[in-house]
C-alpha cells in the first residue's frame, strides 16, 4: 500500500467530483427537496388541525349530555332537533362530523350508545368518544346509585389513576413512535446514501474500464490503492456535501426565523427551526445525546464504507452499468431487511434477535443507533460491532481488489456470482 | 544486465495456457519486436512484465530487479486497449498519470511541456480529452505513456488505429527515444512494420517462443530463397506452379517461397510465359515468410490470418 498513490487517486476523485456540474447540481437542488419534505408534514398538519369537529349529542335521559358538553365544550353540542333525519342530513352535508344517540338502556349497561359518523376523524376520533361517553355514564351511575361522597372520592381516584396510566402509555407510544421514525429516517438516509454514492464508486470503476484507461492505471496502482482511493474521495465527496446543506439549511432556517420573529439572526439560528419543528411535526424528536450523535456518525461512516466497498466489487466484476443490475440487487437487500427489523429493534431492543442483528455487520449501520436511541447499548456490543464493521470493510475491500485484479482485463465476459466466486479463488 | 529478461515464464487462464515456458531477452538500448497473431501470448506476457498480471511459473526481471512495484515506475506501457479519462483536461491527466508513475509535479510539468511541443499539441492542455479528434486522443495517450521519462517503454500495437502522418510522426519518435538510449519493446502482428525498425524480435505462436534472436541474423540463416514478383496480366499461373508457397499475393504482385530445391529460373520462366514481368526479385524472406516457416502452415490459427 502506496500511501502517496492512494493520495493521488483521492485528490483526484474528490477534486475532479467536486468541480463537476452534477455535483454543483446535485447540491443546489437537494436542499430545495429537503425544504420540501420538511414544509409539507407541517403545511398538512396545520390544514388539519384549523378544522374543529363537532358532534351531536342526543340524549333520550337528558342526564348524560350536559356531562358530555361540559367535558368538551368544544366537540359535543346538544342539537335543537331530535329528529333523526336532520341529523343524518347535517352529518352527511357535513355540518356536523357525528352524533350520538343515547338511551337510558345504555346507562343501565344493558345497551350500546349509537355514533353515527361520516368518515371523518379516524380511530382516535371515536376512541375519545367512547372514553368520554364512559366517564360520563360512570358518573351519572355513581349519582344515582347516591354513593356516599367518601367512596365516590376513592372510586374518582380509582378512575384518576386509570387515566394516567392510560396518558402514560399514550407517551411511552408516542415515544416509540418518534424513535422509530428516527430509525427509519436514519435507515431511509443511509439507503439513499449507500446508493447515490455507491453508485458513483462503481460508475467511476466502470468507467475506467469502459474507457479502457485502467490497463495504463494499473501499470501504475494497485487495485487496493485505486479502490480505497475513490471509496474515500467520494466519501470527503459526501461530507463535503452534507456539509454545504447542513450550513445552507441553518442559513436558510436563520433567515426564515428572522423574517417570521423578527428578531436578530443569531438569536433565531436553530430555535427557530426547532421551534417550528416543534409546533408543526405531531410528536416531539426524542432527546438525542452526544454519546448517540458519535454513534450516528461512526456507524454511518462504517456503513458508507462498507457498501461502498460492495459497489466497488459490482464495478470490478462488469463491463457496463447495465450489466451492473444483476449483481447491485443483493445490496439493497440487507438494507431492506435492516429496515424490516427496525420495528422489532426499537420496541424490544434487548431481544437475542435485536442483539444479533444489530451486531451483523451490513445491519448495524440501521440497527444499531436505534437500540443505542431506545436503551443504554452495553459497551461490548458497541464496540464489538465497530470491530465487526471495521473487519468487513477490510475483507470486502480486499475482495474487491481481488475481482478488480481478475476483473478488469475480462473485456467482453459476463459475471455471475459462480464465476466470481471463481476470480476471488483465482490465484495470480 | 539485460533490460527486461525473462526465464521460463508461464501463465495458465483456467485451461487455457497463455504463455507456456517463454524465455528471452532484450538487450538495453535496442529495439526489441514482440511478434506474433492474435491470441499467441503477447499482451499476456507484456503485462506480466507490467506487473499487472504476476507470472505461474518463472521469473521476470527488468534491470536485474524483480518485476514488481519498482520496476513499474521506469516502464512506460501503452496497452492495445487506448483510453483516458474523457472528462479531464488534458494537462491534468498527463500530470496525473506521471505523478502515478512516480514523478515530482515539476518534473511532470516540465516534462509534459516539451512532449506536448514535440507533437505540437501544446495548445490543448486545457481542453478535455472528449473535445479532441481520435488522431489528437493517440498522441496525448502516447504522451502519457512516455511523459514520466521512463528507461523502457512497452507499446502493444503501437500503430493500430494510426492515420499515415501519426504513424510516421510515432516512428520517429520512437527511433529518438533509441536514440536516448532508452530500451523498447513493442508488440504486433503486423510484421512488415517490424522490420524496418526492430534489432531483435522473437516470434510468439500459441503461446511459446518460437523463434527468438537478432533479426539480420535470423533473415540470413534462412538464405535467400523468395522471389518478389510484379507483374501486369492474368495471374491464375501462379496456382499452378509447384514446389513453391505463395504469400502476399495481390493482382500485380506476389511474394514467393522456393521449396524443395526449386531453381527460381523457373519461376521466371512460367512468368514471362503467361504475364508481363515488371520486376522479378530474388530475396531474404520477409518475417511473414519466416514465421510461415517457423510453425508450420498446419500451425498457424486459421481464424485470425496474417496480414
Amino acid at each position: 500500500m502506496d500511501f502517496n498513490k492512494f493520495f493521488l487517486v483521492f485528490k483526484r476523485e474528490y477534486f475532479s467530483r467536486l468541480k463537476s456540474k452534477t455535483f454543483i447540481l446535485t447540491t443546489l437542488l437537494a436542499p430545495v427537496g429537503f425544504l420540501l419534505i420538511f414544509l409539507i408534514p407541517i403545511a398538512i398538519s396545520s390544514l388539519s388541525s384549523e378544522r374543529e369537529r363537532v358532534v351531536y349529542v342526543v340524549d333520550e335521559t337528558g342526564t348524560i349530555d350536559h356531562r358530555l358538553v361540559q367535558a368538551n365544550p368544544g366537540l359535543y353540542r346538544i342539537p335543537d332537533t331530535t329528529n333523526m333525519d336532520v341529523l343524518r342530513g347535517e352529518v352527511m352535508s357535513r355540518k356536523v362530523d357525528a352524533y350520538i344517540y343515547i338511551t337510558e338502556s345504555v346507562i343501565t349497561n344493558t345497551g350500546s350508545p349509537e355514533l353515527v359518523y361520516g368518515g371523518a376523524g379516524g380511530l382516535m376520533f371515536i376512541q375519545g368518544i367512547r372514553s368520554d361517553i364512559q366517564s360520563a355514564v360512570r358518573t351519572e351511575l355513581l349519582d344515582r346509585s347516591d354513593v356516599n361522597p367518601e367512596v365516590r372520592e376513592i372510586f374518582n381516584k380509582r378512575v384518576s389513576l386509570q387515566t394516567s396510566k392510560l396518558t402514560e402509555t399514550g407517551e411511552e407510544e408516542t415515544d416509540t413512535t418518534a424513535l422509530f421514525i428516527v430509525g427509519l429516517v436514519f435507515g431511509i438516509v443511509i439507503y439513499a446514501a449507500m446508493f447515490i454514492y455507491g453508485a458513483i464508486i462503481m460508475r467511476s470503476v466502470i468507467e475506467e474500464k469502459s474507457s479502457r484507461i485502467i490497463e495504463v492505471i494499473t501499470s501504475a496502482v494497485k487495485p487496493l490503492e485505486l479502490l480505497l482511493g475513490k471509496v474515500i474521495g467520494v466519501g470527503a465527496l459526501g461530507m463535503t456535501q452534507f456539509l454545504i446543506w447542513i450550513i445552507a439549511i441553518s442559513g436558510i432556517g436563520a433567515v426564515a426565523g428572522m423574517f417570521m420573529l423578527g428578531t436578530t439572526p443569531d438569536a433565531a439560528t436553530g430555535e427557530a427551526l426547532e421551534q417550528a419543528a416543534a409546533s408543526g411535526v405531531s410528536f416531539s424528536i426524542p432527546d438525542i445525546g452526544i454519546e448517540l450523535w458519535i454513534g450516528l456518525l461512526v456507524f454511518f461512516l462504517l456503513g458508507y464504507l462498507i457498501y461502498s466497498a460492495l459497489f466497488a466489487a459490482v464495478g470490478s466484476a462488469v463491463e457496463s452499468e447495465t450489466d451492473s443490475q444483476q449483481l447491485t440487487l443483493p445490496i439493497s437487500i440487507p438494507i431492506i431487511i435492516a429496515m424490516l427489523l427496525i420495528n422489532h429493534v426499537a420496541s424490544d431492543p434487548d431481544s437475542t434477535l435485536s442483539v444479533v442483528s444489530s451486531m451483523f455487520p451490513l445491519f448495524t449501520p440501521m440497527l444499531m443507533p436505534v437500540r443505542m436511541a431506545v436503551l443504554d447499548v452495553p459497551l461490548w456490543q458497541v464496540l464489538g460491532s465497530i470491530v465487526l464493521m471495521a473487519l468487513t470493510f477490510i475483507v470486502l475491500m480486499w475482495l474487491s481488489a481481488r475481482i478488480y485484479r481478475v476483473g478488469m482485463l475480462m473485456y467482453g465476459k459476463k459475471a455471475g456470482f459462480r464465476e466470481l466466486a471463481r476470480w476471488i479463488r483465482y490465484s495470480e | 544486465m539485460q533490460a527486461i529478461s525473462i526465464e521460463s515464464v508461464s501463465k495458465v487462464f483456467g485451461a487455457f495456457k497463455a504463455v507456456d515456458n517463454v524465455s528471452f531477452d532484450v538487450r538495453p538500448g535496442c529495439i526489441y519486436g514482440v511478434l506474433g497473431p492474435n491470441g499467441a501470448g503477447k499482451t499476456t506476457t507484456i503485462r506480466m512484465i507490467n506487473y499487472i498480471t504476476i507470472p505461474d511459473q518463472g521469473v521476470i526481471t527488468i534491470n536485474g530487479v524483480k518485476a514488481g512495484r519498482q520496476t513499474q515506475e521506469i516502464i512506460g506501457y501503452l496497452p492495445e486497449e487506448r483510453g483516458l479519462y474523457k472528462k479531464m483536461k488534458v494537462g491534468e491527466q498527463l500530470i496525473y498519470l506521471a505523478r502515478l508513475k512516480g514523478m515530482k509535479l515539476n518534473d511532470a510539468r516540465a516534462s509534459l511541456k516539451f512532449w506536448l511541443e514535440r507533437f505540437d499539441a501544446y495548445g490543448w492542455i486545457d481542453k478535455e480529452v472528449s473535445e479532441l479528434s481520435k488522431g489528437m486522443q493517440q498522441k496525448i495517450q502516447f504522451i502519457a505513456t512516455i511523459a514520466h521519462d521512463p528507461q523502457i517503454c512497452i507499446f502493444d500495437e503501437p500503430f493500430s488505429g494510426l492515420d499515415p502522418i501519426n504513424s510516421e510522426l510515432l516512428k520517429e519518435v520512437i527511433l529518438e527515444l533509441k536514440a536516448k538510449g532508452k530500451t523498447i519493446l513493442f508488440a504486433t502482428h503486423r510484421m512488415e512494420q517490424v522490420e524496418q525498425m526492430c534489432d531483435d524480435i522473437c516470434l510468439f505462436n500459441r503461446g511459446k517462443v518460437i523463434l527468438e534472436g537478432n533479426l539480420s541474423q535470423i533473415k540470413r540463416s534462412f538464405g535467400r530463397n523468395t522471389v518478389n514478383l510484379e507483374f501486369e496480366g492474368d495471374g491464375s499461373f501462379l496456382n499452378d506452379l509447384e514446389g513453391v508457397r505463395i504469400n502476399n499475393k495481390s493482382v500485380n504482385f506476389a511474394e514467393i517461397r522456393l521449396l524443395n530445391g526449386i531453381d527460381e529460373q523457373e519461376i521466371l520462366k512460367a512468368a514471362l510465359r503467361h504475364v508481363r514481368v515488371m520486376k522479378y526479385e530474388f530475396v531474404q524472406p520477409s518475417l511473414n515468410e519466416i514465421f510461415i516457416s517457423s510453425v508450420g502452415t498446419d500451425n498457424v490459427p486459421k481464424a485470425e490470418p496474417l496480414s
